[in-house]
Parts: C-alpha cells; structure tokens; sequence
C-alpha cells in the first residue's frame, strides 16, 4: 500500500484511553491515524510504549518520506547521477527492495514512481498519449541502479520511493522495538497495516478494515490473534475514459495500469512486511490476483 | 503460467528477504545500544586507517600511521578529517661526499666541535650519514565540501603540521562545476601555505663553514598554487583526468642540515660548507589519468610532466591494475611507477676549493638527476559480516607492500682520490602497510 505522507509537522499528540483492560494510545503518522493496542493495567508503561512505537513511525517517516525535503529519499532523488554513500538501514532497504523485484520478475519496483509524471489519477478522462508513458520506461528498472554495498548511483531521471514497503516495514520496527520490552499483549496499527504479538486473554483482537469503495462502506471486522495484516488499494484514484476504467495500479514493464485489479486486497502473514509485499503484487496481477493469492497458500481478503 | 514450486518458492524467499531486512534492523539497534558512544560516534563516517613501516636499505626507517574519516552531510556535502603520525630514525645523508679517510662531523645541535657526543665520525669511502637522525610528526587536515547548487560544489579546508623543528600551516578552496548531463567537470583551486623553521641548533649561514658554527635564528617560507583540473567520464566505464598546476614558494627553502664537501684538486676535503638554494621557486606541473573498469578489473594509467626554475624537469609514468575474485570481496592491486628527473642547475656533489662558481650550491641528492622504480603490490579483503557487531558493509583490510629502487645518474666523476670511490650509491626501500577501512 502506497503511504501518502504530506509536509504535515511530524509529531502530533499522543491521545491515550482506556476500554476493557484495553488501552490505546492514538497519534497520527503517515498521513493516517496509527495506534498501539496494549493489554495492561499499567498506564505509565501503556503511555511510553505508545512513545516508543510513535517515535519509530515519525522517525521511519521523517527518513524515508519523499514528500520531506530532509529524507534520505529525498538526498538519493536529489543527486541522481552521482555516487552517493547510504546509511545501513537504507542499504538493507534497497537490499529488500531488490529482492522485490526479482522475485516478482518487475512487478514491484521502487523506481516506478516516475510514472506519475504521465499518470495523474484524479478522476478526471485525462489517459496520457502513449508516447509519453514510452519515453518514461526508460527511467524505470531497478536493475538500472548502481549498488556497491552502501554505495548508490541512480542515474540522471530517475527516482526512488520507499513508500511501498515504509509503512509496513515501520509495523514490524515497532513491534520488534515493543516486543524487547514490552511482555503484555499488543497490537501495532499504523493506519490499517498491523501486526499483534498475542492474542487477549479473553479471545482475540477485533481489528476493523477499511473497505474503500465499498456500497456498504462499513469497516471489514477481523479477528486477529497474532502475526500481521496489510491492505493494499485506493480505488479513489483512477481515470475514466470512453468507458474504460484507468486504475491506478501500474505495471512498472509497460507503464499502463494493470487490468482488472481488485479494489482491495488483505493478506494475513508472520511479518507485516510480508503481508505488505503479498497484497501488493496481488494487486499488480491484475485479474490473476485471486490465483497468485491461492498460490502463495496464505489467508486473504479481496473486494 | 507459474509452476506452483515456483510460487511456493516465492513466499519462501519473500518470508527470508523480510527477516533479512527485520533481523538487520534489530541487529543495528543492539549494536547501538552495547558500545553506544562509539556507535553513535561513528554512525555515517566512513573511518580508514593504515599503519605504514618504511625501511630504506642502510638508513631511515619511518612508522606511519594515519587514519582518516569522511561523513556526508544532510545536504550532500562531505567532511574530512585527517591525521597523521610519523616517527622517524636512523641515518640520513648530511650532503658531504665519501672520502678516502674517515671523517668526523658535528650533530646539528653542537655549538662546537669540543663535546664529544655531538660528534659522528663515518669511516673511509662510507657516504656520510648522520646516524642520530630523529623526527616525529604530527599532521591533520580537515576538508568541507558543500554545494552551491545542484551542479556546482565548493571545498575548503586547511591542513597543519608540527615537527620539533618545523611547523606549517595551508589553507585550500576549490570550486567544481558539472556540466554536459554531469559527464564533464571543470575544478579551479587555489591554496596558500606558510611554513615556519626553528632548525636545531639554528639556521646557519648559507655557505659559511661548517666548523665556524654560525647559526642563529628561525626562518619561514611561503606558498602558493593554483590547479586547474578537468574529468571527463569518456564512457560508463572510462573516466579520464586532466590537470594542470602552477605553485611558487618563497623565503628559506634551504635543508638547514645538509652540508658540501669543498675538496682540493687531489680529490680531498678541505673544509665543509652549508648549502644554499634560491630563495624562490617555481613549478609548472601536468597530469593525466585514464581510469578504465571492467566486471572484475580495472586498470589506472597515470603520467605526470614538472618542470620548475630550479631547472628540475621529471616525469611520471604509473600503471595500477587491480582484480576482483568472483564475489568481489577480494582483490589483488599490482602496480609500477617509473619517474625520472633532471638535476637542479646548482646541483654540485662538491665544491672545488677556490673555483669560481654560482652562488647557489647543494649536494642534495634529491636534487640530483636520478631515475626510480617503484613496484607495489595491495591485496583487499571485504569483510562484511565476518567481524560480527564491529564490522559493517565496507570494513575492509588491506595490506600493500612496495619496494622502491633509486639509481642517480651522470653525477661528475670524482678527480684524484674520489676516483673508484662509490659516490651515488642510490637508495633502495620498502614499504609495508596494513590498512582497516571501516
């Protein structure tokens, strides 16, 4: 799933309740609401947990967002052509990134973010010639970087984007963050991509879904007892024209959208970087999604 | 179509690039959290460090070590640091000529011939060589470079060094411009240094006799150089540099230890006399380098042409080669070096007593003309992960072995009793260092 993140300032409020021996404590990153679930009588350690988890979103968001003049994303796509020496976590990134793309042969590409010039999916009937989409694929590749351990060189046009894998990637770093200190139930939830340590004592955790689209347009209710969920899709953004419906999932090969999406995918995994990834190249395949999904033997939602 | 063990395969490695990527990041922050400072301290340098052990056959020999550090900073500039340590000991030549009967000389700290221990004596047909010779130095350098848009980068720096006897002190700017889609770079730099000399014992007086002692005070000498330069990335793989210098420095360029040998007409010596150089001197340099990769090599081919007002011309002729192994975690760097150079115009091995003669003189052998090979030979290993929480991408040691061969050519022959004496023995050396980047 695309996170949106805006120059929004970073740290907002932590707004902290009570329910049921639940506590929650909210705050927004991401450009969506986030919380921390946590079973416990103890407040004081509820709130800095809450601190702990909060502080790992703004800081992966103030890193990797493109949207901040100040990322790492935004160092690397500013100094194309050059050769650029990157920290640790951003070579392990890449490193995961790259995997990506083998493994889904081109499908999931973190350079695919150019595409946007040509593509702007705002309703509207406005489908881009086919010579401008052209002149673009040649922009796009991973296999066009130059990596030499935390050496990087992305030539000239250029761009990357963690926003594929940040958001999910932010889950699992607070969890594991939560997990060395944390021995009560949990449950992290940055803006619907979540993963729970345990189950409650008294059953499992009650997670809505948001259903974009959908004619009910009443929240999926899940029952989660550990390990993660991603959703992918946002079927508000697409193009219209003589009939046709433009969605805004583009396959980064030919740089056309993929036909016959699904409006939304939920993949249950161990990790929720995982279940990211899985849900992702479901959407990329298009109306092969069902059978990738079955494929991969793993539990999932489509709408 | 898939085969179904082909995407049964795919979320078996998708499930371990995902634990790659969690294990390295919980892998990190534990790494912070035992030795945090350092951590902390080191996070975003890139630290290289050498140790080097330099044996010239018969005299000097030097330890080393230098360690440099280099970050990046958020704004796409860089900042370097450096910093050296040099100690050295043994014998150096103090510029007088062999002779048929011993010789005896006075340390550069006597004040007269009369104390003992401030004296040397160098047996018959042996090249006089001071055997206390002694020096530490301690130099460090800091450099920032930052752009001034997205084409075009400024460097300032300044560097320092500290002897017991010498002291200097350079300041640097240079500005580079990017252009033609960044394949073409013009730099301009310039640099000012300013050296200061407290010579033991004193400077002497530019050839005053050696045994009068007339020495007294310190002296300095001033820099300065301008550089053009130009790269030029010819292919993907095919970068070439070109370079051309000018730099002037003025004041006391003398060595304040190095003496001449006055002989008679029989070939021997009569007295001795400090040397004295120009107080001026202008070089003019040129430089080209083509650096050419493969897969796994790549091959650096390097010559540089100096010219000065002191008559010295050289030329510099290096090829560097290096192989990667299949995984790229080795390689081995086999590299030559040729230089030649001219004499200095006032170049004399001696002096004959009452021949009429320019007022500059030295017996300098480094300034005599002279021909050398260098060859050398790195070995590199990448070691990753193989240090546990210490190392990171990059750590890398190395170890590089050089030996280097003088040969001075066309000095004068000797008259009477020099004659059959072996007057240029040249000079032979290696070099050894391992070095930890990390």
């Amino acid at each position: 799933m695309l996170a949106r993140t805006t120059d929004a300032p970073l740290v907002s409020p932590l707004v902290m309740e009570e329910r049921d021996g639940v506590f929650a404590v909210r705050f927004s990153a991401m450009a969506g609401p986030c919380e921390l679930l946590l079973h416990t009588t103890d407040r004081a350690s509820a709130l800095e947990s809450g601190a702990i988890a909060a502080g790992e979103a703004w800081r992966i968001e103030k890193k990797y967002s493109r949207y901040r003049q100040d990322s790492v994303t935004a160092r690397i796509n500013g100094r194309t052509g050059s050769v650029l020496l990157v920290d640790e976590e951003t070579a392990s990134l890449l490193d995961f990134a790259k995997q990506c793309f083998e493994l889904s042969e081109g499908l999931f590409d973190i350079t695919s973010g150019v595409l946007r010039r040509a593509w702007k999916f705002d309703g509207s009937d406005r489908v881009p010639d086919a010579a401008a989409v052209e002149c673009l694929l040649p922009l796009v590749g991973f296999d066009k970087l130059y990596r030499d351990g935390t050496f990087l060189m992305i030539p000239d046009g250029m761009e990357i984007d963690f926003g594929g894998i940040g958001k999910e990637y932010a889950v699992d770093r607070a969890y594991d963050l939560l997990m060395a200190r944390c021995p009560v139930p949990f449950l992290v939830n940055f803006g619907g991509d979540l993963r729970a340590s345990r189950p409650l004592p008294h059953g499992p955790w009650k997670v809505a879904i948001e259903r974009p689209d959908s004619d009910r347009s009443a929240a999926m209710m899940l029952d989660v007892e550990y390990g993660a969920l991603a959703t992918s899709g946002d079927s508000h953004r697409f193009l219209l024209k003589n009939g046709i419906r433009y969605g805004h999932v583009l396959d980064p090969r030919t740089g056309w959208p993929v036909q016959g999406s699904p409006r939304s995918v939920t993949v249950a995994a161990s990790s929720c970087t995982e279940a990211g990834l899985l849900s992702t190249m479901a959407m990329l395949k298009g109306s092969q999604a069902r059978q990738f999904l079955e494929e991969q033997q793993v539990r999932f939602w489509l709408l | 179509m898939q085969l179904e063990a082909d995407t049964a395969g795919l979320r078996r490695r998708l499930i371990a690039a995902s634990c790659a990527l969690l294990s390295a990041a919980t892998a990190r922050s534990e790494e912070t959290s035992v030795p945090e400072k350092l951590g902390r301290l080191l996070e975003n340098w890139q630290i290289q460090s050498a140790v080097a052990y330099y044996h010239e056959d018969g005299r000097i020999q030097a330890i080393e070590p230098v360690v440099s550090a280099a970050r990046e900073t958020s704004d796409g500039g860089k900042i370097d640091l450096n910093f050296t340590f040099d100690s050295l000991s043994g014998s150096s030549p103090n510029g007088a000529s062999p002779s048929r009967a011993a010789q005896t000389f006075a340390s550069p700290s006597a004040k007269s011939f009369d104390a003992a221990r401030h004296t040397y004596t160098v047996g018959p047909g042996r090249l006089p060589v001071d055997p206390n010779y002694s020096d530490a130095r301690a130099a460090g350098g800091a450099n920032w470079t930052f752009n001034l848009s997205r084409l075009t980068q400024a460097t300032v720096g300044g560097k320092f060094s500290y002897e017991d006897d010498f002291y200097s002190a350079t300041v640097n700017a240079s500005i580079d411009h990017s252009f033609n889609d960044k394949n073409t770079t013009v730099s301009l730099g310039v640099s000012s240094e300013n050296d200061f000399l407290q010579p033991i014992g004193g400077a002497p007086v530019p050839l005053s006799d050696y045994t009068l002692f007339e020495k007294g005070g310190h002296k300095s000498k001033r820099g300065e150089g301008l550089l053009l330069g130009l790269t030029q990335v010819m292919t993907r793989s095919w970068l070439t540099q070109a370079n051309v210098s000018l730099d002037r420095f003025s004041g006391y360029l003398n060595d304040p230890y190095k003496i001449i040998s006055v002989i008679d007409g029989t070939g021997n010596p009569v007295s001795y006399v400090y040397e004295n150089r120009p107080d001026s001197r202008t070089r003019r340099s040129a430089y080209l380098e083509n650096r050419v990769a493969w897969q796994r090599s790549s091959v650096a081919l390097s010559l540089r042409y100096m010219t000065d007002t002191w008559g010295v011309r050289s030329d510099t002729a290096q090829v560097r080669l290096r192989w990667w192994n299949a995984a790229r975690d080795q390689y081995l760097e086999p590299s030559v070096r040729w230089y030649r150079q001219s004499a200095a115009d006032f170049y004399r091995p001696w002096i004959v007593n009452n021949e009429a003669q320019g007022p500059d003189a030295s017996a300098d052998s480094r300034l005599a003309a002279f021909h050398a090979l260098t060859y050398g030979v790195k070995y590199g290993i990448k070691l990753n992960d193989r240090l546990g929480w210490f190392a990171r991408e990059g750590t890398e040691f190395n170890l590089r072995l050089e030996y280097y061969q003088q040969t001075i050519q066309d000095g004068p022959a000797g008259p009477g009793a020099l004659s059959g004496l072996n007057l240029y023995p040249g000079l032979k050396a290696i070099l050894f260092q391992f070095g930890f980047s990390y």
